[in-house]
This record gives C-alpha cells, sequence and structure tokens, in this order.
C-alpha cells in the first residue's frame, strides 16, 4: 500500500503541475481569439492556423486539465442521493465508479486514440483547412489527455481504498451546492459566511 | 426473452442511464459508462433485435473522429471565454460601483431602489453573465439600504434574486451558447431571439414594480434625501442624456444610407461615447457644466456599456462571431479591471483556474454525452424517443407542454449543461418534425433552465442571497422567510405569461411574447435556513467605500456592531 500511494501522490503532483500551467493556455487562447477578430476586420487579414491555434490552446487545456479536474473533485455530479450518504458509501460509490465507470473508458478511448494519432503522426496530415495547422499535435493532446485521466483515476482508486482503510484523511470532501456556494461567497467578501450563518 | 430484451433496448438503456447519473458519480463518466457497456451488450444483442440494433465494433472506433469533433468545436470556444471574462468582471468592483451610483439616481422616488436594482441586473447580465457575482453584490449593497429604509423584505429579496438571475436568459449567457450548439443553430440568432424576451422579461419586473410603488407606495419608500450623498443634480444629466441621444440620432441618420440597421448600434455608440468625453472634460478641466451625480453616472455607466457594445454590439451587426466577441470581451474586462488596480497576478491565476475546472468538466460532459449518444442512437434510441413525444396528444402544444414540464423537473436536480449535452439532442429533432421554430424552442428552454437558479437544491440565487444576507445584520429578525420574496415574482410572471401564452398561437412570428410561459408552472419552496439575523443597520458612505473593495478587503467587518 505505501508503495501505490507514493505512486498516487507522484500523479497527483503531476496533475497538480499540468493544471497550473495550462490555465495559461486558456489565457492565450483569449488573446489570439481576440486578435484573429481585430485582425480580420481592421487589417483584413486572416490566417486559418491562427482560428485552428485557438481551439488547439483550449482543447489542449480542458483535455490536460481533466485530470487536475478529478483530482480536486469538481467534475460535476448528480447528488440528490450521493448527498445523503454517509462518508464512507461515498467512498465506496466513488471507488466502484473510478473502477468500473471511469477506468474501462478512459483506457478504451486511450487505446483506440493512440493509433489515431500515430496514423496522423506517419502520414504528417495537415487540417483540410488552407494552410491550417498540422493535425497529429491536436491527435497526441486528445491522447495524452485520457492517458493522464488512466493515471489520475487510478490514483484516486488507491487513495479511496486507503481512506476506507482510514489510512489517510479526505483531501476533498464532498460538498452540496449550498456549502460550494457559501465557499465562493467566502472567497469573494474574504469572511467566513459560516460563521454568521450557522 | 433475448428478443424481448433486444427490441426494447432503448427504453432499458436509458432507464438504467438514469440509475447510473443517480448513484452521484460524476456525469462525464457515468454517462460514457453507460454508452460503453450498453454498446458491449448491444453488439451481443444486435442478432436477436430484428435490425432495432445497428451496432458493430468498428463503429466504436469512429468515437477518436467524434472526440476530435469535440475538441475542434469553435462554437463552444465561447464558453471558457465568457466564463473568464464573468469572473474577471466579477472581482472588478464594476457591480457595487454601479449599484451604489444608480441607486442614488433613482433612490429619491419611490420603488426607486428597486428600479435601480432590476436595471444594474440587465446590465450586469448582459456583461458578466454571472448570476452569483449579481445577487452577492446586490445582496450586499442594496438589500441592507432597501431594509434600511423601510422596503418590505419579501419585494427586496424577490427583486435582487430575479434581477441577479436575468444573467441566464440576457445574452452572452452561457445557456443560450450551449442550447444552440445543441440545436444546430446559429449562437449569434439565438442571441438575437432572446435579447427581447429578456428585456420584457426585466420590463416586466420594472413595471411590477411600478404597480407597487403606486398602490403600496409604503412597501417600496423613497430614499429620504440625507441619504441622497451625491446630491441632486438629474436636470444636468438629462440635458447630457439628450445630448447624447441626438449625437446618436444624427450619426444614426448619417450611417443608415451605408451600413443599414447597423446604424442603431453605431449610432448608439457614438452617442454614448460623446457623453463620456464630455463628462471626462467636465471633470478633468472643472468646467462645473455637470453636477456631480450627473457626472458619476456617466462615468460609471459608461464603462459597462462600452462594454455590451463591444461583445454583443459586435455579434449583433456581425463584425464578430460570438466565440470572437467573447474573447473580446474578456479582453475588454481585463482592460477595465486593470483600470481600477484590480487585474492582480493571483485574481488572473484564480480567474483562469476557475475557467479552466469549469470548462474541463462541462466538455467531458459533453464527450460522454458523445459515446451515449453513439450507442443510443444505434440502437434506434432517438427513433424510440421521437415515437413517444408525437405520441403526446395536442400536437405541437402537447409537446412543448410535456417538453417543458420534463425539463422544468429535471431543473429541480440536475443543472443545465447535463440537460442541455443529453436531453435536447433528443428533443430538438422532433421538434423540428413538429415544425417548431427551433430558437424558439430554445429562447423557452433558456427561460425555463433559468428558473433552476430560483429553484432548490440547485436555487444558487438564493443560496447566494441567503448567504450574503445572513452576514448582513438587519432591524428586523428576519429569519430564512425573506426569500419567500421570489414568491411574489414567480407569480406575476406565472400570471401574464399563461396570458400571452394563451394569446398568442402562432409559433414563428412573434416568439418574443410567449417564452415565460414556460416560467408559470413552477412552484417555489423557500431555502429554509435557521439564520439567525441581529440589529444594528448602519450602512453609511465609507461602508460603500469598502464594500466596493470586495475580492481584495480583508477587513471589512460588514457584522461588527457599529
Amino acid at each position: 500500500m505505501k508503495i501505490l500511494l507514493a505512486l498516487s501522490r507522484a500523479v497527483d503532483q503531476m496533475s497538480d503541475w499540468i493544471g497550473r500551467h495550462v490555465i495559461w493556455l486558456i489565457f492565450a487562447s483569449v488573446l489570439i481569439s481576440a486578435g484573429n477578430a481585430i485582425s480580420r476586420k481592421v487589417f483584413s487579414a486572416s490566417s486559418n492556423a491562427w482560428l485552428e491555434a485557438q481551439w488547439y490552446l483550449f482543447g489542449a487545456a480542458f483535455m490536460l486539465g481533466a485530470a487536475y479536474t478529478l483530482k480536486e473533485n469538481e467534475h460535476i455530479r448528480i447528488d440528490i442521493i450521493y448527498g445523503k450518504w454517509s462518508r464512507r458509501t461515498q467512498h465506496w460509490i466513488d471507488l466502484f465508479g473510478h473502477v468500473v465507470f471511469l477506468l474501462p473508458f478512459a483506457a478504451l478511448m486511450a487505446w483506440m486514440l493512440y493509433p489515431y494519432m500515430m496514423d496522423a503522426i506517419r502520414s504528417g496530415q495537415i487540417s483540410t483547412n488552407a494552410s491550417g495547422l498540422i493535425i497529429w499535435p491536436a491527435r497526441a493532446i486528445l491522447f495524452a489527455g485520457f492517458v493522464l485521466l488512466v493515471l489520475q483515476a487510478l490514483s484516486e482508486a488507491i487513495k479511496k481504498i486507503a481512506m476506507l482503510q482510514g489510512l489517510m484523511d479526505d483531501p476533498h470532501p464532498h460538498q452540496s451546492a449550498a456549502e460550494t456556494t457559501l465557499i465562493h461567497v467566502e472567497e469573494l467578501t474574504g469572511q467566513s459566511a459560516k460563521d454568521t450563518a450557522k | 426473452m433475448m428478443e424481448l430484451i433486444a427490441q426494447n433496448f432503448a427504453p432499458i438503456m436509458f432507464a438504467s442511464l438514469i440509475a447510473f447519473l443517480l448513484l452521484g458519480y460524476p456525469v462525464a463518466f457515468s454517462l460514457a459508462a453507460n454508452g460503453l457497456i450498453f454498446f458491449g451488450i448491444g453488439v451481443w444483442l444486435a442478432p436477436f433485435s430484428e435490425g432495432t440494433i445497428t451496432l458493430d465494433w468498428p463503429l466504436l472506433f469512429s468515437m477518436s473522429q467524434r472526440l476530435f469533433g469535440v475538441m475542434s468545436n469553435e462554437t463552444l470556444l465561447a464558453i471558457p471565454f465568457f466564463t473568464f471574462m464573468g469572473i474577471v468582471l466579477e472581482r472588478s468592483g464594476m457591480a457595487e460601483d454601479l449599484l451604489d451610483t444608480i441607486g442614488q439616481l433613482f433612490g429619491p422616488i419611490r420603488g426607486g431602489l428597486a428600479f435601480a436594482v432590476i436595471l444594474v441586473g440587465a446590465l450586469l447580465a448582459a456583461t458578466t453573465g454571472v448570476v452569483a457575482a449579481s445577487v452577492i453584490a446586490m445582496g450586499l449593497i442594496s438589500l441592507p439600504i432597501m431594509l434600511r429604509y423601510g422596503y418590505d423584505r419579501r419585494i427586496a429579496t424577490g427583486v435582487i434574486t430575479a434581477s441577479g438571475t436575468l444573467a441566464q436568459i440576457i445574452p452572452p449567457s452561457l445557456v443560450l451558447i450551449v442550447l444552440a450548439d445543441q440545436m444546430g443553430v446559429s449562437v449569434g440568432d439565438m442571441y438575437r431571439g432572446a435579447l427581447y424576451p429578456a428585456l420584457i422579461l426585466a420590463g416586466i419586473y420594472m413595471g411590477y414594480v411600478a404597480m407597487i410603488a403606486i398602490f403600496r407606495p409604503h412597501l417600496v419608500p423613497a430614499l429620504p434625501p440625507d441619504a441622497r450623498t451625491l446630491g441632486g443634480g438629474v436636470t444636468s444629466l438629462l440635458v447630457a442624456l439628450a445630448g447624447a441621444g441626438a449625437v446618436g440620432f444624427a450619426a444614426h441618420r448619417a450611417f443608415y444610407d451605408a451600413w443599414g440597421t447597423n446604424a442603431d448600434v453605431l449610432g448608439g455608440l457614438l452617442g454614448v461615447v460623446a457623453v463620456y468625453i464630455f463628462a471626462l472634460a467636465d471633470r478633468g478641466f472643472k468646467l462645473g457644466l455637470l453636477s456631480r451625480l450627473a457626472s458619476q453616472v456617466i462615468m460609471v455607466l459608461i464603462p459597462p456599456l462600452a462594454l455590451v457594445f463591444l461583445v454583443l454590439g459586435t455579434i449583433f451587426i456581425g463584425l464578430a462571431t460570438p466565440t470572437e466577441g467573447g474573447a473580446m470581451g474578456a479582453v475588454g474586462a481585463m482592460l477595465m479591471a486593470l483600470a481600477k488596480r484590480r487585474l492582480q497576478m493571483p485574481l488572473l491565476r484564480q480567474a483562469l483556474t476557475s475557467t479552466l475546472r469549469l470548462s474541463s468538466f462541462v466538455m467531458f460532459v459533453l464527450i460522454g454525452s458523445r459515446v451515449f449518444a453513439l450507442t443510443f442512437y444505434g440502437v434506434n434510441g432517438h427513433i424510440w424517443v421521437e415515437h413517444l413525444l408525437i405520441a403526446v396528444p395536442g400536437g405541437v402544444y402537447g409537446f412543448l407542454t410535456v417538453v417543458n414540464i420534463i425539463i422544468f423537473i429535471l431543473g429541480f436536480f440536475i443543472d443545465f449543461f447535463e440537460i442541455a449535452f443529453i436531453i435536447i439532442p433528443l428533443i430538438a429533432p422532433v421538434a423540428d418534425k413538429l415544425g417548431i421554430d427551433l430558437i424558439w424552442l430554445g429562447v423557452i428552454i433558456g427561460m425555463n433552465l433559468q428558473t433552476s437558479f430560483l429553484t432548490p437544491p440547485f436555487g444558487f440565487a438564493l443560496f447566494y442571497l441567503r448567504s450574503v444576507a445572513a452576514r448582513v445584520p438587519y432591524l428586523d429578525r428576519i429569519t430564512g422567510k425573506n426569500i419567500e420574496g421570489i414568491k411574489d415574482f414567480r407569480n406575476l410572471r406565472g400570471g401574464c405569461s399563461v396570458y400571452l401564452f394563451a394569446s398568442g398561437d402562432d409559433c414563428g412570428c412573434d416568439r418574443l411574447s410567449k417564452d415565460c410561459y414556460a416560467l408559470s408552472r413552477r412552484d417555489h419552496r423557500p431555502v429554509h435556513g435557521g439564520d439567525h439575523y441581529s440589529l444594528f443597520a448602519t450602512f453609511g458612505r465609507d461602508k460603500f467605500g469598502q464594500l466596493a473593495d470586495f475580492g481584495r478587503a480583508q477587513d471589512h467587518t460588514l457584522t461588527a456592531p457599529i
């Protein structure tokens, strides 16, 4: 278990590092998109390469950020029933989901995307738009995103087992929508809403 | 037995999807897993199905191409852009400045504060599009003032939550983008379709407040003179506005030949810019032509109006796609925050991180729903849904009623991204077959989904208001009750919309008048909070100043007795 937890920590750190850095791809995408709009209208100059760069960047951000989002427990759930279970039952549901739902799905997608990516690398395929970008990096991003998701799912499953055995604390307890809201308000106002709203 | 299962595969799959989702595991992966598991079973059962199941393993490999399609979807790029823009504005203090100033402007008339809240709510909706931001700002700034000067608390809270949720339906709302994408119509058209209904809704709110001001004046009193810290001077503001109108109209006439209807937007822009430059000059050279109030109103109002033009104006006149509009709005919001010196590194990082998380979960719900759809269509699920919906008695109206009730009930439990990605693709083709204008349907559904922000357990607007109201002390010992204020608005909207729905029978022509009917059928369960509000409510100018610091100030002490 120790080795597994060490592995899980390593994966978490990687996801975290990636999550903290891919946000700048969104920033770049915003600037490029605004730049595209302005250059098209003001200078009547537009380039498919720059247009495609917008979604390349955003695609990279959300694909590579998916593992980070999973780690932060931010993928949305329907919690009308889930929210009523004990934390222990929630752990079991999550463990079940990680192993039965997420791992097979992410692994299958990664397995399917590998030849899809290699195809594009070998043929050096270029986007069908005139002067578009080469295609393989986009496919590589899809592949990488699912590989990261597989790793993060493994890490989450390990952590869930550890939590069920009482070996570690819960880093991201489930929050109901009301709790999430209170935290958001706290962030905005810099005050503890819970203290006053008891 | 096998045959029975194979031939009823779509209903079984759909029922099990509901079970999968209710389990509470993240929606994106539950959807995908449901699709994959049933894909496997479907391939195995296909020989027994007499042709209803058309799945085979090679089909699964088309997922790669579909994933690529999700990633290269340019419409959905607008989601991160508008989200980022909203978060930056949320922390830029714009809402606080607006509420403060517009409240001063309208305060002296009965119901004025409520008008100000609705106006600012609509303006915030057209820029930030974030319900939380509007409701929190209003709850912190306007609510204490309204209650302090004797507003009925149900009206005060009702106005705030209702105005805050306008963000869901006034363009550029994310709801409309996702709906347009899933229905396969243009986002620009969806925005155009939603604009007037949304404005009518805001107008109805105002009409309601006006009626109360006339018939029940004690519920919405005017601000006493000593609360008007910016002084009077409405005349100079009116003169300035008339000047702006004249410039705008002249520009409109000048541009009309060359630009056609786009001259509206351009003329408006010129008028606004002219008055802003005038106000700047007046302030810079101390000409004293404008009163303090007038100058303040113009200075505060123009930047958000410019942002609205930058985003919506450019989209409406076709200068920019909604995605580009979002990007320019995001840049504009950053410039505004920069001008107010609110754009520091931690804020930027935080805004981008929130944007990343939201985009990631939304896009993965979409990916999951694509996997689900691959199987569901392969087992002719869409035909099953179509038969079900067409079998509804009452033709078009029966269909609309059923669809809206379903979406309305779903809105209690799940938020609109799931509804949009799972339900809309099933409904849209049927609606199209029945000859329903998809944009009109989209606006109706948008209005319907908007109410999910007013409805527990996802009644975010209520949560937000409650959490800020709880920290602001009031004179009255109000309990969770104050949230009931929404009831007033619900009843009002319900009544009017039923009338409007009944009076219009042509689906295509005046889509604007009918769309709020969906709102009529939502009952309201108040949020019960055992919140205890203690006394002391003194809010002066300095307090506003501190409140406006929102987002970085750590030291303001709203809860401290004064």
